[in-house]
C-alpha cells in the first residue's frame, strides 16, 4: 500500500505510524460513534436504523427489472395459487443464504471477493471475480432495458430514458460517503412497494390468498415446461450471486462488527420482507391477465405489462406499475454497478469502498462508471442482441450459482476466520440444505435455458 | 464537530482501511475441501460451454 493510495502526508489525524489512518477511516469512524453512543444509551429502534442498509438494499435490489417482468409473468399465467407461498419460500431461502454474508463480513471486515481469493487462492479468487463482473455487466444491460420500457410507458425517448438512468448512477457516486450514498439508495428502493398500491387496484380477493398460502393452490395446469421454468425464475429472480458479493461488502463498508449481527439480521429479515410483499404484490397486480386470458408469452418488459394492465387495472394503477419497473430498473443499477466496484478492487487489492475521494478510488469508482456506460451505450445500439443478453444473464446467473453458493458454505464454515460465529449444526443444515437445492435447481434452470428443447 | 481521534477509537484496530489491506493467510484444505473444490472445477469446466453456447445460440437466433 502506498503513501499516494491512502492519502496518509495529507491525514491531521492522530494515530500510530505503524497503523496509520486514512480519510475513508474517519467517514467511517463517524458512523461508528453513533452506532457505539446508541448502544451505550440501549436505544434499540435508534441502534436498528443506524444498522439498517445492506440488507434491505439487497433485498429490495434482487427485486429488479427481469424480477419483476418474472413475477408479472408467473401471475398473468397461474394467477393467485400456487406461485405466492413458493415465492415466501423462495425470500426465506435468500434470507437464510445472505445471513452468512453478515457474518462472514463482520466477523472478518472483508468483502467475499477478497476474501475467496485469499483463502482460495487466485484460481477461485479470478473466477468469482469474472464470473461477477461479467454476470452483472450483462444485468446491468437488463436493468436498463427495464428503465428503458418505464420511460417508453410515460413517452420518455429511449435515450433521455437511458441518459437520465446513467447521470443518477453516476450521481449515486458522486457522495463519496457510504452512509449517505446508502440512504439515498434506501429512499430510492422504498419506491418499489408501489406494487403494493398497483396490487390493490386488481381487487384482489382475499379469500383467494389465503387459499393459495394455506393450500399451495391452485395450480391450473399442473406440471409442465413453463411450470417448471416460473419455478426456476422465480428461484433465480430471488437468490443471485451479486447479492452475496454486495452485501459481504457492504456490512465492511458499513462498518459493521460482531456486535452488530443481530440488528444486521433483523434489517435483513425486514428488507426480506418488504421485498417478499413487493413480489407478491406483483403477482397479483398482474393476475387480472391471467382471469383476461392475455397470451403474455411474448412480452419482453415491464412497460408491455403496464400497456396491457391498463384496462384492468385503470390508469392510476398501471402507472404504478410502471413507475415500480422504472424504480426497480433504477435501484439495481446502483446496487449491482456497486457490487462489480467491490468486486474487482477486492481482487485486485486495490482499495474498495464509498468512502473514498475520486483520487484515491479510481479503479473503484472507475468500475461502475465504466460498466454503466458500457451497459446503457450496448441498450442504445440499434438492434443490439438484448434478447441473447438477457437469456445469457439467467443462464449464467443460475448456472454459475452452485459455485458461489458452496464457497459461501465453505467461507461461514471457516473457524480460523469466522470463531464464534462460524456456521453451527444446525446452520449448516439449513444452509447446506438452501445450497443444494439452489445448486441443483439453478443448475437446471442453466441447463432448460441453454437447451429449450430438451423439456419437449 | 467530533474531535478525530474519538473518531478512530470507535473502530475496531481490523477494521483500521490499513489493516484489511493486509492478506489473510491461505487456508489449508482438508482432503474433503479439497475433492469439493476439484469437483467445483469440473462443474466450471461444464458450465463455461454451456453459457458461450446459450449466448452464441441466442445471438443467431432471429430476434
Amino acid at each position: 500500500m502506498t503513501e499516494d493510495t491512502l492519502s496518509l502526508g495529507a491525514s491531521p489525524y492522530p494515530g500510530n505510524p505503524e497503523n496509520p489512518i486514512s480519510l475513508e477511516d474517519v467517514q467511517r469512524g463517524r458512523e461508528r460513534l453513533k452506532v457505539l453512543k446508541a448502544r451505550a444509551a440501549k436505544n434499540s429502534l435508534r441502534l436498528l436504523w443506524l444498522l439498517a442498509g445492506p440488507g434491505v438494499l439487497v433485498m429490495l435490489g434482487e427485486n429488479d427489472g427481469p424480477s419483476m417482468v418474472s413475477y408479472a409473468t408467473t401471475g398473468a399465467t397461474y394467477g393467485i395459487g400456487f406461485f405466492v407461498p413458493f415465492i415466501l419460500l423462495t425470500f426465506l431461502m435468500a434470507y437464510g443464504v445472505q445471513e452468512m454474508t453478515i457474518r462472514l463480513g463482520a466477523a472478518t471486515h472483508r468483502g467475499h471477493s477478497e476474501l475467496i481469493f485469499q483463502r482460495f487462492g487466485p484460481f477461485w479468487g479470478y473466477f468469482a471475480m469474472a464470473d461477477l463482473v461479467f454476470g452483472n455487466l450483462l444485468t446491468l444491460v437488463t436493468e436498463f432495458i427495464a428503465i428503458q420500457a418505464g420511460g417508453l410507458y410515460f413517452g420518455v425517448a429511449p435515450w433521455l430514458s437511458v441518459a437520465i438512468g446513467s447521470a443518477l448512477v453516476f450521481g449515486s457516486m458522486a457522495f463519496r460517503r457510504y452512509v449517505t450514498w446508502e440512504r439515498t439508495l434506501l429512499g430510492l428502493a422504498a419506491f418499489n412497494i408501489l406494487f403494493v398500491p398497483a396490487a390493490l387496484y386488481a381487487h384482489p380477493d382475499g379469500a383467494a390468498l389465503g387459499h393459495a398460502l394455506a393450500t399451495w393452490g391452485p395450480l391450473t395446469g399442473g406440471f409442465n415446461k413453463v411450470f417448471l421454468t416460473l419455478v426456476l425464475a422465480n428461484i433465480g429472480a430471488t437468490v443471485t450471486p451479486w447479492m452475496i458479493f454486495f452485501q459481504q461488502s457492504a456490512v465492511v463498508d458499513k462498518g459493521m462488527t460482531r456486535a452488530d449481527v443481530p440488528q444486521g439480521r433483523m434489517e435483513t429479515g425486514i428488507g426480506t420482507v418488504l421485498a417478499a410483499v413487493a413480489a407478491v404484490a406483483t403477482v397479483v397486480a398482474a393476475a387480472p391477465l391471467f382471469a383476461a386470458h392475455v397470451d403474455v408469452s411474448r412480452f419482453s418488459s415491464g412497460a408491455d405489462f403496464a400497456s396491457a394492465l391498463r384496462p384492468l387495472l385503470g390508469t392510476t394503477g398501471a402507472t404504478l406499475f410502471a413507475l415500480g419497473i422504472l424504480e426497480a430498473g433504477l435501484v439495481a443499477a446502483m446496487t449491482i454497478s456497486t457490487s462489480s466496484s467491490y468486486s474487482l478492487a477486492e481482487t485486485l487489492s486495490a482499495r474498495h469502498s464509498l468512502n473514498l475521494t475520486f483520487t484515491t478510488g479510481r479503479l473503484f469508482y472507475g468500475t461502475a462508471i465504466g460498466s454503466t456506460l458500457v451497459a446503457a451505450g450496448i441498450v442504445l445500439i440499434p438492434h443490439a442482441p438484448l434478447l441473447a443478453m438477457t437469456l445469457t444473464v439467467n443462464v449464467i446467473a443460475t448456472l454459475l450459482m452452485a459455485p458461489a453458493l458452496l464457497l459461501l458454505l465453505l467461507l461461514a464454515n471457516d473457524r480460523e476466520i469466522m470463531g464464534d460465529l462460524a456456521n453451527g449444526r444446525w446452520a449448516n443444515l439449513a444452509g447446506g440444505t438452501i445450497v443444494i437445492a439452489i445448486a441443483v435447481v439453478g443448475a437446471c434452470y442453466g441447463v432448460i435455458t441453454a437447451f429449450p428443447r430438451l423439456l419437449g | 464537530m467530533h474531535d478525530p481521534s474519538a473518531l478512530i477509537e470507535a473502530l475496531e484496530p481490523e477494521q483500521l482501511a490499513i489493516a484489511t489491506m493486509r492478506p489473510l493467510p491461505r487456508r489449508k484444505l482438508g482432503k474433503g475441501t479439497l475433492g469439493l473444490l476439484i469437483t467445483l472445477r469440473v462443474y466450471v469446466a461444464m458450465a463455461i460451454p454451456i453459457v458461450v453456447y446459450a449466448f452464441v445460440h441466442a445471438l443467431l437466433t432471429p430476434q
